[in-house]
């Protein structure tokens, strides 16, 4: 027995002491007495920067990193691009190992969950061109008050309209749908064989043009849930009635993987998209002839979504300084076009829109839909409510909108 | 977590199974019509089945030969109309996925090299050596082979960090380089060895280690080979440590890698041939190693119902 | 000669053993051996846990280092989150523990009846090439689930390979992986009912309906089903073969020389004798079965429509994607306290239970009718194995 005890007391004095080293580690070496600088100040370094992205294909990796190149042998700090292949999942691991990159892309819906624990330096105000972004993109990536980041680029959805069908169809320029009804009517003349008249994906960031074009939110401006109201569930049930009759689709039930393959394998002759679908028909449908035409008006007017990412930059970072620096040599006028014609999204600054809309003549119905475009909640924890929301509108032929938005209403609620 | 090792007994076992005789009872042998029967339905039965088992990996491979719209139109046939090398090519040429096959093998050789000398190291002192609290430790090491995995995602990733050896090769191999189940192994067979081999040695005036190393572990080899065979498949087929252990692309595992591939980097479209001509390189060494070493394998598994 | 004398006498050598004896350096040498076991283990596995358990309890927000000073104990507030919070916190748990509990609840016995069945057959003695089948059915359990669970994204396909072959019968396949409406629900629509009982939707359990907990495995989550008993099968397939083979052909014989049939035999005397073998592949299963993740990570990332969610990814995702670290922690533990309940109900259940009265009546003495005396006295020897295997099977079912 004694032998025992000795041996339970050697093995316990080992791993005790294990566990003090550890904590004394974390102690010294952690994020826990690391100097942060105050509101008001940035680091600075000579440490090289990292940039993480998200990148959506070889393009837009490119387009980054040659702009990032050209910054850093002109500004004298190395700076490294490097694409994430799980972003929300990398970002969390830089952030709890105390070593994030310095800048990342960051969504308007991820905002909330970074600035809440002190993971992100809010240089918004500190940015030279911060009056030439759009007000609305800005407001999106305010929180708490404090404009946290600036906005990269932005999209917007609009209609998009396979032109060979459309004419095979007997349709010509003056059907393009203004109203809810005409969507209806030209979308059933378009359905044939295997080919469904407007197929999109089965999620909010899509059936929620039609819930702006109803007058409906899900959170007010001052963060009122009102997921349920009257205008949402008319929404969702004119969505529910032509889903049912065959003119509508979602682009999982056709066997594709987004709206925008459907459309491409003419599984759908319109779809809703934003910017990025010019890049992926060029890429992979690129005998497709299409064109972009802003969505029909709803009960309550025009209305779509909008989609932004800003340049989040993190509070641990070693050279804040050259970071912004290189922010706001990314988000010129002259760059953000740069990356437009590369990849396709919309620039943030409003004195780039001229030149962008001479350049794009096709697209402009996506510029256009700046003006009336909502942007996607950004409340801490909202994130998971649309999530959820989303898994309950795969399911939306055979369920009741109310009962759907009712649940949402109650997770939004849940919140505060 | 289904690549946990199972725990193996040694000696391997004769193929044959021993049967009742036929002709020793009370002289009641079956028709032989009904014999040929059965016959013919069990290797109906058993063909059809091995049929559903081999088919999916023959569709793997011809698939990584076809190209995108023939792999969407034609997904069954085994033959590619027309023959294309382009999922191949832009695996190759075109992506990281050299980097992934290296890192896996860096990975794979050091657990490997490590965990046999370890786990034999551990597995002679708990069979051998006399030392108190040795039946402590025996307990420790096997009380641990039932703590899940998943209890381990997250604080594992933590531990690593606290040490500073998150993002390095050192964290990915670490871990890894000691296995429960090994140690057991390892153990039940030095419990085999007789003990008048090393009682020889040691009169020679050979120490603890020498003896060891030079005397017992070379009789060891089948035992070797079976731990090498375990962790040569646990580790390349490791995918969760990997997530939490690193994140910089620079040290992507083959694991990792794919299933990026499968959760679609690289492009967009459904690009089969591509993902499954990674998933079929990835395949190949464990599948190599498998049919070198196979009668090993399988005798070991079996073994595992001894314990 | 000391030589002579510890070659004569181990065992005396035994008794006589001790630290401070003549093995001076072997207990040093014990210790250094098993050190770089113990050190790995106990930094990776042991404080990892004990760690998990400090985070679990913390409100750690995902910055810096958890054992830093600002962390502050919140006790089991993570724990009533997940499982009281009315939120989505608990609708996810409870939606993964659904799912997975379906998983099990297929699985498990699916795989040990069809590896059980793979063994017999591959075991049975006209066979011949039992190599070339060993390795066709062994095969798959040694890739990697990445690869596996890219092929299955590939032939479970809206337009793949099982569709296709589907069609061939004339029936459409239903969209695998993006189907989330459940097996129970589907089946019930089939007999008429399409709405759900009042009953069911009014209550529930962790932020789920009764009527969503019957729903049943989603058609997505079969497709994983049946990819789990393809790639493990195989494994358990072995374990059993060698039970089997280790099975005293004399008791069969007893039983075919009494008059029991082929599928008598093996429901009453074999079935009983591969005890062991079953209790380990339940066991294995049950653990693997609760712990899907890698699957789950590569495949469908818990659509569609989370019902392909599961405890252990729902604790990656808490953790690493939503930086609820606390959630997270608290999830994976609660897992753990599932597996183990688990573990601990399968033993129970298959534990050697007493004969019950009943059996035993018919081998009492003064019970043997004229008939079934020389069974009973003249193989003694046999009988009585026989006869216990016999009850004892009896007595379990």
């Amino acid at each position: 027995m004694k032998q025992h005890m000795r041996a339970w007391l050697g093995t316990g004095v080992v791993v005790a002491s294990a566990g003090l080293v550890l904590a004394g580690c974390s102690g010294t070496g952690g994020g826990g007495t690391s100097p942060s600088p105050t509101a008001g100040e940035l680091t600075a370094s000579s440490d090289p920067l990292t940039v993480m992205i998200g990148s959506s294909g070889d393009a837009e990796t490119k387009a980054v990193t040659d702009a990032v190149a050209a910054w850093s042998s002109s500004s004298g700090t190395k700076a490294t691009v490097v694409a994430a292949t799980n972003l929300q999942q990398q970002l969390s691991q830089g952030f709890a190992a105390g070593s994030p990159p310095d800048l990342f892309y960051l969504g308007s819906d991820a905002i909330a969950g970074y600035a809440g624990n002190g993971s992100l330096k809010a240089y918004g105000d500190m940015l030279s061109n911060q009056s030439d972004f759009y007000p609305s993109l800005v407001q999106n990536f305010t929180f708490d008050g404090t404009f946290y980041c600036a906005p990269k680029d932005f999209s917007t959805l609009q209609l998009v309209i396979n032109t060979e069908l459309w004419s095979a169809a007997g349709l010509t320029d003056a059907d393009v749908p203004t109203s809810w009804d005409d969507l209806a009517s030209v979308a059933k003349k378009l359905t044939s064989g295997t080919t469904k008249g407007l197929v999109f994906n089965g999620e909010y960031a899509r059936l929620g043009v039609f819930m702006a074009q109803a007058g409906g939110v899900l959170l007010t401006p001052d963060g009122k849930a009102e997921a349920n109201s009257d205008a949402n569930v008319e929404a969702l049930t004119y969505v529910q009635d032509h889903l049912k009759d065959g003119s509508f689709a979602y682009a999982a039930d056709v066997g594709a993987g987004w709206g925008g393959e459907a459309f491409g394998k003419q599984l759908g002759a319109m779809t809703i998209e934003g910017n990025w679908i010019t890049g992926a028909m060029t890429a992979d449908y690129p005998t497709i002839k299409y064109e972009v035409v802003e969505l029909p008006k709803g009960p309550a007017g025009a209305g779509t979504l909008q989609f932004t990412n800003c340049w989040g930059m993190a509070a641990d970072s070693p050279n804040q300084q050259a970071a912004l620096d290189l922010v706001e040599y990314l988000t010129t006028s002259k760059q953000q076009l740069a990356f437009s014609k590369a990849f396709g999204p919309m620039p943030s600054v409003q004195s780039a829109a001229g030149e962008w809309k001479t350049e794009n003549p096709a697209l402009v119905a996506f510029l256009a839909g700046a003006d009336y475009a909502q942007g996607v909640p950004t409340q801490a924890g909202a994130s998971d409510v649309i999530a959820a929301f989303n898994t309950q509108l795969e399911t939306l032929k055979t369920s009741d909108p109310k009962t759907i938005l009712d649940k949402v209403q109650s997770n939004l609620e849940a919140l505060k | 977590m289904s690549e946990q090792t199972l725990p193996a007994a040694l000696p391997p076992i004769p193929a044959a199974a021993p049967t009742p005789t036929r002709t020793g009872r009370a002289g009641r042998r079956p028709p032989r019509a009904r014999v040929v029967i059965a016959a013919i339905a069990l290797y109906a039965a058993l063909i059809a089945i091995a049929l559903v088992y081999i088919y999916p990996f023959l569709v793997q491979v011809a698939t990584s030969f076809k190209t995108d719209a023939d792999a969407t139109a034609a997904p069954v046939s085994l033959i590619p109309n027309p023959w294309s090398f382009a999922a191949y090519d832009k695996l190759f040429a075109n992506s990281d996925f050299p980097l992934w096959f290296l890192n896996s093998a860096i990975v794979t050789v050091c657990v490997t090299l490590g965990r046999v000398f370890f786990v034999s190291l551990a597995g002679y002192a708990l069979a051998r050596l006399h030392f108190r609290g040795r039946a402590t430790v025996f307990a420790v090491v096997v009380g641990v082979m039932a703590v899940p995995g998943v209890v381990l995602l997250i604080p594992k990733f933590l531990v690593l960090n606290q040490l500073g050896l998150y993002n390095t090769y050192i964290g990915m191999i670490l871990p890894l380089l000691v296995d429960a189940a090994g140690v057991f192994i390892m153990k039940n067979f030095f419990e085999s060895i007789p003990v008048s081999v090393e009682e020889q040695a040691r009169i020679d005036g050979a120490g603890t280690f020498r003896i060891f190393w030079s005397v017992v572990l070379p009789m060891a080899r089948p035992a070797l080979i079976t731990i090498v065979i375990l962790s040569f498949q646990g580790s390349w087929n490791e995918l969760a440590h990997f997530i939490v252990s690193a994140s910089n692309p620079a040290l992507t595992t083959l694991t990792k890698g794919v299933a990026s591939l499968a959760a679609g980097a690289l492009g967009s479209g459904n690009q089969y041939p591509l993902k499954l001509a990674a998933a079929l390189i990835m395949t190949i060494p464990v599948a190599v190693m498998f049919f070198i070493f196979q009668r090993r394998i399988m005798n070991a598994s079996e073994g595992a119902v001894k314990e | 000669m000391s030589a002579t004398a510890s070659q004569a006498k181990p065992s005396a050598r035994e008794a006589t053993r001790h630290p401070a004896g003549i093995r001076k350096g072997e207990r040093l040498a014990g210790w250094l051996f098993v050190l770089p076991v113990i050190l790995i283990l106990g930094v990776f596995l042991f404080i990892p846990v004990l760690m998990a358990l400090w985070v679990s309890f913390s409100d750690w927000s995902g910055r810096g280092s958890p054992l830093a000073p600002g962390v502050g104990f919140i006790g089991l507030e993570n724990y009533a989150d997940i499982t009281t919070g009315g939120g989505l916190a608990e609708s996810n748990f409870g939606t993964s523990l659904r799912n997975n509990a379906w998983y099990v609840i297929l699985v498990v016995p699916l795989q040990t009846a069809l590896s059980l069945l793979l063994a017999v057959l591959v075991s049975r003695q006209i066979l011949r090439g039992r190599g070339f089948f060993r390795t066709a059915f062994y095969f798959p359990s040694v890739t990697s689930s990445v690869a596996i669970t890219v092929l299955w994204l590939f032939l479970f396909s809206t337009t793949g390979v099982v569709n296709q072959i589907i069609a061939w019968f004339g029936a459409t396949g239903p969209n695998w992986f993006n189907e989330p409406r459940g097996l129970v629900h589907l089946a019930l629509e089939g007999v008429g009912v399409t709405t759900p009982p009042p009953a069911l939707t009014a209550g529930g359990f962790l932020g789920i309906t009764w009527w969503d907990w019957i729903a049943g495995p989603s058609v997505a989550m079969f497709a994983l089903i049946l990819m789990a008993i393809f790639t493990t099968s195989g494994t358990f397939m072995l374990l059993f073969m060698a039970a089997i083979q280790s099975i005293d052909p004399s008791l069969a014989e007893a039983a075919m020389v009494d008059g029991a049939n082929a599928w008598q035999r093996f429901w009453r005397v074999t079935l009983p004798q591969l005890r062991p073998a079953l209790f380990t592949v339940l066991t294995l299963g049950l653990i693997g079965c609760w712990q899907v993740f890698d699957q789950i990570y590569t495949g469908t990332q818990g659509a569609p429509g989370n019902t392909t969610l599961t405890p252990a990814y729902l604790s990656y995702q808490a953790g690493f994607q939503d930086q609820k670290w606390g959630d997270g922690a608290a999830i994976a533990f609660i897992l753990f306290l599932i597996i183990i309940a688990f573990t601990l109900l399968q033993r129970w259940v298959l534990r050697d239970k007493p004969v019950s009265r009943r059996r035993m009546r018919a081998y009492l003495p003064g019970r043997v009718t004229p008939g079934e005396a020389p069974t009973g006295a003249a193989t003694q020897g046999e009988a009585a194995p026989a006869a216990s295997a016999e009850s004892k099977k009896g007595a379990a079912s």
